[in-house]
C-alpha cells in the first residue's frame, strides 16, 4: 500500500502549557496563548524564528469570536508566517497533531508549531456543545455532552455493583494522578475508602452519571513543536517520534443506541491502527496510554475499545491495578480529561503529556519505568476518534 | 518531491439565497459531480479515506460545522479534518497530506452560505476582539473601506479604473454558469452606484453569495485511476499579517507579497510575469483586484491603475470566472478560485476558457482587510 | 473559636437576617437545613417564606427541610467566602446535598448579600509585628499596652527596642503607655470607621501615660489592610453580552418532508437503494454507501424503548432559555420499521416517568395544533 508510508519522520522537540483552571481572568485569550508559546519555545531551547508555520485550534463558539487566529496572532507568534487553523470540535487539539504532522512530514515545512486552547469561562459550555446538534432537528433535545446510556449497558452487562465500583475506582484513580499533576484543574484528593460513599452520593448529572464521573471545564492552552528528524536530532536530545495516526469520524447522528450498536471509531481506530503497524497486543505494546476521558464511565467502557478487549478484561485490569502509574499500562498519569479540560487543548494535552512521559520529564507523575512506546486519543462531534502513537526511538 | 493532481473539480452555482437546499444537499450535489467525473469511491481499502472538509461555524451558526456534513464528505468511518480558514488553505492542507505519504488521495469540500445569518457584517464584527474592535462596530466591509483609500492614495487609482474592474468582471461571470450575478453594468452605473461604505460603493462589493465546492486531489500515480488530465498542484504559501490595523502598513500587501513568494518558491518559479498566464485573486471588493495583483508581482508596487488602463488584467487572464466580485461566498472563496484555475489549465472552461493557459495562480484571504493571505500555483 | 479563611461558621448564621434580601425572595416558601460538621460547626435550619426569614441554630440535625447542605466548616465557609469552588467541593464529595438542590443555586444567590469576615481585634493587633516599619523606629524604645475591653478584647503589650518588634499577651507593669478602649471601637479606628480624633475626644479612648508616645507609635505601625482595599483593587469588571445573529435555516425537501409529515401525524425516513437502510430522520444521503437516498418510507408510529436517560442536570433549553423540568426521561427509541441500529430520541410524557424502561412500545404525543416545525412532536408515551 503507499499510503502511510511517512515522506520523512516528524519528532515533537518541544511542549508548553499553561496550567489549567477555571480563573483565568488575568489573562486575556491572545496572552494566554503567548503563555503557552512562550513555554514551548523555552522547552524547545529555539525562538519564533525557527517556527515556519503555526498550526491554531479551538472551538470558538465558545467565545464566540469569528476567525480567533487573527486576533490570536498577537500571542502566537503567526505574524510572518504560514498558518493553518484545524477544527473539529473536542478532537481539535488531536487533530492538530496530525495536520502538524502531515504538514512537516510533507516537506513543505521543517519546524510546525500547534496552538490548542479554550477560554470556557468567556462564554457558555454547555450551550456551546449543543450547539453542535442540528438547528432545526435535536438542538432542542440534546443536553450538551450528558447522558447516562453507557452506564445503564455497563450496568446491565456486569451487574450494578461491580459496574458502579469500577466506575468509580477509574475517577478516583483519575484523581490520584492529577494531584501529582501540578498543571491539573481539578485536584480532590479522594481516597479509595470514598469509593462507595461517592458512588451513592454524588448528584446525579443523568442517571448514574453522576458530577463526580464528569469531566471539568477549564481554560487553558498547549502549544507541542514538531520537527523534520533532521532539525529534530540537531534541535533536540530526545525528540519524541510521531509513528503514525488515524482519525475516524461517524455520521452526523447519534444513532448509536439502537437494537443493533455499530462497531465504534474507538474500536475501529484502534483495529485499523494497530493492524497496519503490525501490533498485536496493544496491553502489552504500549507504555502508557493518554485517553481523552470525558467522564469515568466513558473512559472505562472505552478502554475494552482500544485495547481491543473482550468481556470484563478492562474490569479485570482496573481491578487489579494495571492502570495505575506503576501498573502494566498506566491510564491518564496527568489525571486526564476528568481533572483538565480546556476542549480546544484537550486532546493536544493527551498526546503532550504522553510525550512528556516518553521524554522522562513528565514531573511527579512520571511513571518509573521506561516508556518507549506511547499511545493518546482525542474524542468528540458525534463520537469520532483520532489514535495517534509516539515513540522514543526510531525503531519500528 | 512528489506530485500532486488535482484530478477533478466541481462547483455548485452560487447564488444569492439558496434557501431550497441545506448544506447537505450543496455538498451532494458537488460530491456526485466528482464521482461522475472521476469513480471516485470511499471504499475502505481502495477508495478515498481521508477528507478535509471547509466551512466556518460563526457563518454556519453551528459549533462544529463539519459534524452535520460527515455523510456528504463520505466521511463515515473515515477521516475528516475541517479547515476553518478561506478553502485554498483546505487545498494546501490536502497537498501536505499527500506529499505526507498519509494519503494518497484527499477529498477536499468546503460550503458557506452569508444568506444563512441576517448580515455577514454581523459575523465578521465577531473577528475583533471583545474590548476595543467589536464594540468600535469593525467589520470585514469598513476596514476594507479604510484599506481602499490607503490603497487609492497610494496607487492613483481612479474611479473610472475602480469601474472598469466592476464591468469586466460581469462581462467574464456572464460567460461563468457557476457565477452569482451576471446582469451587465456601465461604468457610470458603477461610478455612482449608492455608497455602501465609503468609498466603497454597492457595485465594488461582492455579492451576498452561497456555494459549495469539491476536490479530489491524488498522488501523481493514484490519480490515474481518476483522470486523464490531472493538473498539477506546485506551489503553495500563506502569511500572516498583524492584527490591529493600527500596527499594519494597510496598502503594503506585507502579507500576500510573502505568501506569493513562498508558492512561487516551491513551484521554481523564479519569474511569475513570464510563468503564469492565468490568475484568480479574491477580489471581495473591487480595489481589491490591482491591489492583490500587486501583491502577487504581476504589476509593479503603486501602479495597479496604470495596470488596469493599459489592460494588464487582460494580458494575465485575470478572474475569467468573474471573481469574488460576481459572487462567491466568504470561507470558499479561494476554492472557486482554484475552481476556475483547474477548469481552465483541464480545458473545461467552456465559453470563459482561454487558450495557451499553462500555468495558474490562486489568491484568497482570511481576516479582515486581508490580515492573512494564501497563494497557490497550479501546472497543466 | 475555629476560624476558617478569618470567619466563624456562625459569623455566616449570625448575620444572615442582617444580609437578607427580602426583594430576592418573591415566592419562595422553603426551608434549608445546614449540618456542618467539625470545630466550629453545628446545626442550623433557616426557614424562608413572605419575604421573612427565620435562622435557627438545633442542637440535632435539622428535620422538615426541603433540601439540607452536608459539609465541614472548613469547605462551608471556603464556598460562602468564594476560596473555594462550589461544583468542585460537590464534585468532590466534600459538600454533599440532601433533597433538592436547585433550590441552592435559585434561592441563595438572590435571598442574602455576600458575606464577608468580620474584623476581629485579636486579629489586628497579630498583624502589628508584620505591619511594624523598623525604618521608622530609629533609637525609638517603648512599651505600648493595648487593654481591650468586652467580647473579642485582651491585653496585650507591644516593645519596641533597637528596631524590633515584641508581642505578647498581657499588660506590662511598665508600659510606657497604655491604650484603653473596647474592642468594637479597637477594629472601628483600624478599619477606617471611626478616626482617632474622635475617639479620644469623645471619650471612647483613655490613654494612661505618654500622651505623646501614643501619639509617636502610630507611624511604627503600617496601616491595618482590611482585605476590601485589596479587594477593590481586584475587582473584575466583567461585561456580559449576548452576540445575536438571526439565522434563517434551510431545511431542503428532505428534511422539509419529515416536518411536513409531522404536520398529518406521520413520521418519514429514507431508504437507501443501495443497502436498504431506513434512516430516521430522512437524510440527502445514506452514510454507508455515500448513495443519494431519496426513497421515503413511513416509520412507526410506534417504536420500541433501548435505553432511558434520566435527566437530574437543569439545562436551559438553548432555542427558548427555559431551564427543564427535572428530573425528566430522554428516551432511545428505534421506530417500527426503521433499521435496528437507527435509534432516534426525544423526550418521554412525564406521566409515565416512573414506569418507563428499556423494551417498552411507545408512542408519538403530538401537539394540537402542528405547523411542522420541532414542537409539533411533543413527547412519547408508553403504549398500553
Amino acid at each position: 500500500m503507499s499510503t502511510h508510508k511517512k515522506n520523512r519522520h516528524v519528532g515533537i522537540v518541544g511542549i508548553g502549557q499553561t496550567e489549567y483552571s477555571s480563573h483565568k481572568e488575568h489573562q486575556n485569550q491572545a496572552e494566554m496563548v503567548n503563555e503557552a508559546v512562550r513555554n514551548a519555545l523555552a522547552d524547545a531551547k529555539i525562538t519564533l524564528d525557527d517556527i515556519d508555520c503555526v498550526v491554531h485550534g479551538n472551538m470558538e463558539l465558545f467565545e464566540m469570536v469569528h476567525q480567533p487566529d487573527m486576533w490570536h496572532s498577537l500571542g502566537s507568534g503567526a505574524y510572518g508566517k504560514d498558518e493553518f487553523r484545524i477544527t473539529t470540535g473536542g478532537t481539535t487539539g488531536s487533530s492538530l497533531v496530525c495536520t502538524a504532522d502531515s504538514l512537516v512530514a510533507s516537506g513543505m515545512y521543517d519546524v510546525v508549531m500547534a496552538i490548542g486552547l479554550e477560554k470556557l469561562q468567556e462564554g457558555h459550555t454547555t450551550g456551546g456543545i449543543t450547539n453542535m446538534a442540528d438547528p432545526l432537528w435535536f438542538r432542542h433535545l440534546q443536553t450538551g455532552a450528558l447522558t447516562a446510556t453507557t452506564a445503564t449497558l455497563m450496568i446491565e452487562e456486569f451487574g450494578e455493583e461491580r459496574a458502579k465500583k469500577a466506575a468509580m475506582k477509574y475517577r478516583i484513580l483519575m484523581d490520584k494522578h492529577a494531584c501529582l499533576n501540578p498543571r491539573a484543574h481539578r485536584r480532590f484528593g479522594l481516597e479509595y475508602d470514598q469509593m462507595d460513599d461517592l458512588m451513592n452520593t454524588s448528584p446525579r448529572l443523568v442517571g448514574e452519571l453522576r458530577l463526580s464521573h464528569m469531566c471539568s471545564q477549564s481554560d487553558g492552552a498547549c502549544a507541542v513543536i514538531f520537527a523534520s528528524e533532521e532539525k529534530a536530532k540537531k534541535l533536540c536530545k530526545n525528540p519524541v517520534w510521531v509513528r503514525d495516526h488515524i482519525t475516524v469520524h461517524r455520521e452526523e447522528t447519534f444513532n448509536n443506541f439502537g437494537i443493533e450498536r455499530p462497531e465504534t471509531t474507538h474500536h475501529y481506530a484502534a483495529r485499523k491502527l494497530f493492524e497496519r503497524n503490525g501490533i498485536k497486543n496493544p496491553v502489552d505494546y504500549f507504555d502508557v496510554f493518554e485517553m481523552y476521558d470525558p467522564s469515568a464511565w466513558w473512559g472505562l467502557d472505552w478502554l475494552r475499545d482500544f485495547f481491543l478487549l473482550k468481556n470484563d478484561e478492562h474490569l479485570k485490569m482496573l481491578e487489579r491495578g494495571d492502570f495505575d502509574l506503576d501498573g502494566k499500562i498506566p491510564i491518564n498519569p496527568s489525571g486526564g480529561v476528568i481533572a483538565s479540560n480546556p476542549i480546544g487543548a484537550t486532546a493536544l494535552l493527551r498526546p503532550a503529556e504522553a510525550a512528556l512521559q516518553i521524554r522522562g520529564d513528565a514531573g511527579p507523575q512520571q511513571i518509573k519505568k521506561e516508556v518507549r512506546h506511547a499511545l493518546a486519543s482525542g474524542f468528540g462531534g458525534t463520537l469520532w476518534t483520532v489514535l495517534i502513537m509516539l515513540e522514543k526511538y526510531l525503531d519500528w | 518531491m512528489k506530485r500532486v493532481a488535482i484530478c477533478a473539480v466541481a462547483q455548485h452555482k452560487c447564488e444569492s439565497n439558496i434557501w431550497y437546499k441545506r448544506f447537505q444537499a450543496m455538498l451532494l450535489d458537488v460530491l456526485e459531480d466528482i464521482q461522475a467525473q472521476t469513480g471516485m469511491t470511499f471504499d475502505e481499502d481502495t477508495g478515498v479515506h481521508t477528507i478535509v472538509s471547509n466551512s466556518d461555524d460563526v457563518f454556519d451558526a453551528r459549533t462544529i460545522s463539519d459534524n452535520g456534513m460527515t455523510d456528504v464528505l463520505g466521511a463515515h468511518y473515515r477521516e475528516e479534518e475541517k479547515a476553518a480558514q478561506d478553502g485554498l488553505n483546505a487545498l494546501g492542507y490536502a497537498m501536505a497530506i499527500i506529499l505526507s505519504g498519509h494519503a494518497d488521495a484527499v477529498y477536499v469540500a468546503g460550503h458557506s452560505k452569508e444568506s444563512q445569518s441576517e448580515s455577514r457584517n454581523m459575523c465578521t464584527n465577531l473577528a475583533y476582539d471583545p474590548f476595543y474592535g467589536r464594540p468600535m462596530g469593525l467589520d470585514y466591509l469598513n476596514v476594507a473601506a479604510l484599506q481602499a483609500r490607503a490603497y487609492a492614495e497610494k496607487s492613483k487609482l481612479t474611479k473610472e479604473q475602480l469601474a472598469k474592474v466592476v464591468v469586466r468582471a460581469r462581462q467574464w461571470a456572464a460567460r461563468n454558469r457557476f457565477a452569482n450575478v451576471t446582469t451587465q453594468v456601465e461604468l457610470g452605473e458603477v461610478m455612482y452606484s449608492p455608497v455602501l461604505c465609503d468609498p466603497i460603493r454597492t457595485l465594488h462589493a461582492y455579492p451576498v453569495s452561497d456555494g459549495a465546492v469539491g476536490f479530489l486531489l491524488a498522488s501523481e500515480e493514484k490519480a490515474k485511476e481518476f483522470t486523464d488530465t490531472p493538473v498539477w498542484m506546485t506551489g503553495y504559501g500563506s502569511c500572516m499579517d498583524s492584527y490591529f490595523l493600527g500596527d499594519r502598513d494597510p496598502a503594503g500587501n506585507f502579507a500576500l507579497r510573502k505568501a506569493a513568494e513562498r508558492a512561487y518558491k516551491m513551484a521554481g518559479i523564479k519569474n511569475i510575469k513570464k510563468s503564469a498566464n492565468l490568475v484568480e485573486v479574491m477580489d471581495c471588493y473591487a480595489y481589491q483586484q490591482p491591489m492583490w495583483l500587486e501583491g502577487l508581482g504581476f504589476c509593479s508596487d503603486g501602479k495597479g491603475g496604470k495596470f488596469i488602463d493599459d489592460h494588464g488584467p487582460a494580458q494575465y487572464n485575470v478572474n475569467l470566472s468573474g471573481g469574488m466580485l460576481a459572487g462567491n461566498p466568504l470561507i470558499v472563496g479561494g476554492l472557486y478560485r482554484a475552481a476556475e484555475i483547474v477548469l481552465q489549465l483541464k480545458g473545461n472552461a467552456g465559453e470563459h476558457q482561454a487558450s495557451d493557459v499553462t500555468c495558474g495562480v490562486a489568491q484568497s484571504t482570511t481576516g479582515g482587510a486581508g490580515q492573512f493571505h494564501t497563494v497557490a500555483v497550479f501546472e497543466a | 473559636m475555629a476560624e476558617y479563611f478569618g470567619a466563624a461558621v456562625a459569623d455566616i448564621f449570625n448575620t444572615m437576617e442582617q444580609r437578607f434580601i427580602p426583594e430576592g425572595t418573591k415566592g419562595v416558601d422553603t426551608v434549608i437545613g445546614y449540618n456542618v460538621s467539625g470545630e466550629g460547626g453545628g446545626y442550623w435550619r433557616v426557614t424562608i417564606k413572605d419575604g421573612a426569614i427565620k435562622v435557627e441554630k438545633l442542637d440535632a440535625a435539622p428535620t422538615g427541610c426541603a433540601v439540607v447542605l452536608n459539609a465541614k466548616a472548613e469547605t462551608f465557609v471556603g464556598v460562602t467566602l468564594g476560596k473555594m469552588d462550589a461544583g468542585e467541593a460537590l464534585a468532590s464529595g466534600n459538600l454533599k446535598v440532601d433533597g433538592d438542590i436547585t433550590i441552592l443555586i435559585t434561592v441563595l444567590p438572590k435571598a442574602f448579600n455576600k458575606f464577608t469576615p468580620i474584623v476581629k481585634a485579636r486579629t489586628i493587633v497579630e498583624t502589628m509585628k508584620e505591619r511594624f516599619r523598623p525604618d521608622k523606629a530609629e533609637g525609638v524604645a517603648m512599651k505600648l499596652g493595648y487593654d481591650l475591653a468586652g467580647e473579642g478584647g485582651g491585653k496585650w503589650t507591644i516593645a519596641v527596642k533597637d528596631k524590633t518588634c515584641i508581642l505578647k499577651e498581657g499588660l506590662d507593669s511598665d508600659c510606657s503607655v497604655v491604650l484603653k478602649m473596647t474592642a468594637q471601637t479597637f477594629v472601628d479606628l483600624n478599619t477606617g470607621k471611626l478616626d482617632g480624633a474622635t475617639a479620644f475626644t469623645s471619650g471612647q479612648v483613655k490613654i494612661d501615660g505618654d500622651i505623646g508616645a501614643a501619639g509617636n507609635s502610630a507611624k511604627l505601625f503600617a496601616k491595618f489592610d482590611t482585605g476590601e482595599e485589596k479587594a477593590k483593587g481586584e475587582e473584575l469588571i466583567s461585561l456580559k453580552c449576548l452576540p445575536a445573529i438571526n439565522q434563517r435555516y434551510a431545511t431542503g425537501p428532505i428534511m422539509g418532508k419529515w416536518f411536513a409529515g409531522l404536520k398529518e401525524k406521520k413520521l418519514y425516513a429514507t431508504r437507501c437503494p443501495s443497502c436498504g437502510r431506513v434512516q430516521t430522520p430522512p437524510r440527502e444521503i445514506c452514510a454507508d454507501c455515500r448513495v443519494r437516498s431519496e426513497e421515503f418510507v413511513e416509520v412507526g408510529p410506534n417504536a420500541t424503548v433501548t435505553l432511558v436517560d434520566i435527566v437530574h442536570y437543569a439545562s436551559p433549553d438553548p432555542l427558548t432559555g427555559k431551564i427543564r423540568e427535572t428530573p425528566y426521561a430522554a428516551l432511545f427509541v428505534v421506530m417500527d420499521g426503521a433499521g435496528k441500529d437507527q435509534s432516534f430520541s426525544h423526550f418521554l410524557n412525564p406521566k409515565d416517568f416512573s414506569r418507563i424502561k428499556a423494551g417498552l412500545k411507545v408512542r408519538p404525543v403530538w401537539a394540537k395544533e402542528r405547523t411542522g416545525n420541532y414542537e409539533d412532536l411533543l413527547c412519547f408515551e408508553i403504549d398500553d
